[in-house]
């Protein structure tokens, strides 16, 4: 009987992990192939004849090279401004004393509940009207602060023992020097999950650069990468998998790296070994 | 003892009549603290929302220019608008038939994956990569894997002898095939909040239910779910939230088409605000959308708090 359950267990381990890992598969194995063969043959399971230029021509055509460069860029910008707001604001909620705390954490909460996708079109009437469309500051700026960072990091310097915030404040330490010396080394597995997050969720954000980015050499990797096939590759699978391949790689290679801070930052919670 | 005299001055500053200013004073590091994340959120989260709902009411024009007060004509025009309609029912068709799935499946292979001894390691990361990937890449091999000539699911229903689908150009198909896409995806983002939720249950618990006897399918119903009791809540509501908002893999895969056969909120009002160039109806939409997602969330905080006390 036990076998039994074990051999069924491993069946819909296999197949699941199969179902995952497939279209990865299709994207390598169609990115190797030569483009007529794929237009014209349809393709075996696996590859028999290998043609590498795929990779160079989409590189080329959909100036992935350039996407890559406004994408890191971008990214980057949106985390070190996410940080320089967020790590303050958590600092205060978590462990200051103030009056109006309770006010501010409640609208931090509050907008928790409201997507951002919702209020993307008047985002984009102001930042039209001041001039922003279609510029770098235009897809950072939007992104400057981030409610989920702000709730994420206060839950985790909540539980910094406030002895030790009493040790720091007899020791003569202002706020700021508290922050830097005590509260962020205390709280960095929180920062480091919630960076993670962040550089995830903007890397591969599509709708904000679709309407921001209007000239081509400010698309970000899947904004260059859709347009691609939009353009003129709609039916060149071969270049699209080897773009697509392209897009996803750094950040199944960040997952892999930081997997654990990963889910941890998805979740908010922690998982073992 | 110099600790002492300090405090004792502490104390003795307290007492000065002086103290509203020196509140004031103690106040400000923080406020500053507070100020960067505080523009941030008014310019960006409240201001838009509320600027969302003053513009449904409003012609707005997309280059700029005075507003035309409509009263509600854009709210009786999104909800009487025929492919508005069917972009709402799409949205309501794609979202059942992606989040049961999705959360039976996560929530199946979570247990399953947490069982496994070997290779367990593997097994998890290979399940989490499909919530890693980028969308919009993902989305551009899936429109190859469903493609009408030559994509690879076409061959191997050929192959067993069946006819091709037209998975994505056929109405009757294109919102069932994005759903799986969308179960793909969101199967593994359910399992991996599962996966977490399952390891803060504490051992105790194990070996106390197997000291009972508790087993298999009422271990899992009467004490497992009770205990993560928020992690489902959390794994649903992610699920409900991102099967609504969903965007990238019909802008890549379809477009909405065909004939608005996979339509759905978001795509509709974008079309509405940027292909029609109707802000006031797509504001109008997408306040109707910010009061069901705020309405999820608020029960989801009500459904919360309603455990813990």
């Amino acid at each position: 009987m036990i076998y039994v359950f074990r051999a069924a267990r491993w069946l819909v381990i296999s197949l699941a992990v199969l179902v995952s890992l497939f279209p990865f598969y299709w994207m390598l194995r169609t990115a190797v192939s030569p483009a007529d063969e794929v237009f014209f043959d349809g393709i075996s399971l696996i590859p028999t004849s290998f043609d590498w230029s795929n990779f160079s021509r989409a590189w080329t055509e959909a100036s992935l090279g350039q996407a890559i460069l406004i994408g890191s860029v971008m990214t980057l910008s949106i985390l070190a401004l996410q940080l320089i707001t967020c790590i303050p604001a958590a600092y205060v909620l978590a462990k200051v004393r103030m009056r109006g705390k309770g006010v501010a954490l409640a609208i931090v909460i509050g907008c928790l509940l409201v997507p951002g996708q919702v209020s993307l079109i008047p985002i984009f009437i102001g930042i039209n009207s001041v001039g922003l469309a279609d510029s770098l500051p235009g897809l950072v700026l939007p992104y400057m602060t981030s409610a989920f960072g702000i709730f994420l990091l206060r839950q985790q310097m909540m539980a910094i023992p406030d002895s030790l915030m009493d040790a720091a404040r007899t020791d003569g330490l202002g706020h700021f020097r508290t922050l830097r010396n005590v509260v962020v080394p205390m709280a960095a597995p929180g920062i480091a999950a919630f960076s993670v997050f962040s550089v995830f969720t903007h890397w591969n954000d599509y709708m904000w650069p679709l309407l921001i980015a209007r000239s081509p050499d400010l698309a970000t990797p899947p904004l260059a990468l859709a347009l691609f096939q939009q353009a003129d590759a709609g039916f060149d699978y071969s270049a699209l998998a080897a773009g697509a391949a392209i897009v996803t790689a750094p950040v199944i290679v960040l997952f892999l790296i930081a997997q654990r801070r990963f889910v941890q930052g998805m979740s908010g919670a922690e998982i073992p070994g | 003892m110099t600790t002492l005299m300090r405090d004792e001055k502490i104390v003795a500053a307290a007492r000065l009549p002086a103290q509203p200013l020196r509140r004031a004073q103690a106040n400000l590091v923080p406020a500053l603290f507070l100020l960067p994340a505080g523009i941030g959120i008014g310019t960006f989260v409240i201001v838009p929302a509320v600027l969302s709902l003053a513009a449904s009411f409003f012609s707005v024009p997309l280059t700029g220019g005075a507003w035309t007060w409509v009263g509600l004509a854009n709210y009786e025009h999104v909800l009487t608008d025929a492919a508005v309609l069917q972009a709402i029912g799409n949205t309501l068709v794609y979202s059942v038939i992606t989040i049961v799935p999705s959360l039976g499946i996560g929530l199946c292979l979570a247990l399953l994956a947490n069982s496994v001894v070997r290779g367990r390691a593997f097994v998890r990361t290979a399940l989490f990569l499909p919530m890693t990937a980028n969308l919009v890449a993902m989305a551009v091999v899936f429109r190859w894997l469903f493609a009408f000539q030559g994509g690879f699911i076409n061959q191997v229903l050929g192959f067993a002898g069946l006819g091709a689908v037209n998975w994505l150009g056929d109405t009757s198909t294109s919102l069932l095939t994005l759903a799986m896409v969308g179960v793909w995806r969101s199967a593994s983002f359910s399992m991996m909040i599962f996966f977490a939720g399952l390891a803060t249950v504490p051992g105790t618990i194990h070996e106390a239910t197997r000291a009972e006897g508790i087993r298999g399918w009422t271990k899992l119903t009467r004490i497992t779910l009770p205990i993560m009791k928020p992690t489902v809540v959390f794994a649903t509501v992610v699920a409900v939230l991102g099967s609504i908002q969903v965007f990238d893999t019909i802008n890549v895969m379809t477009q909405g088409g065909p004939q608005g056969s996979s339509e759905t909120i978001l795509t509709m009002t974008w079309k509405l605000g940027f292909g029609y160039f109707d802000l006031g109806a797509a504001s109008a939409l997408s306040f109707l959308l910010l009061v069901v997602l705020v309405g999820i969330g608020l029960i989801q905080r009500r459904v919360l708090a309603g455990g813990h006390k």
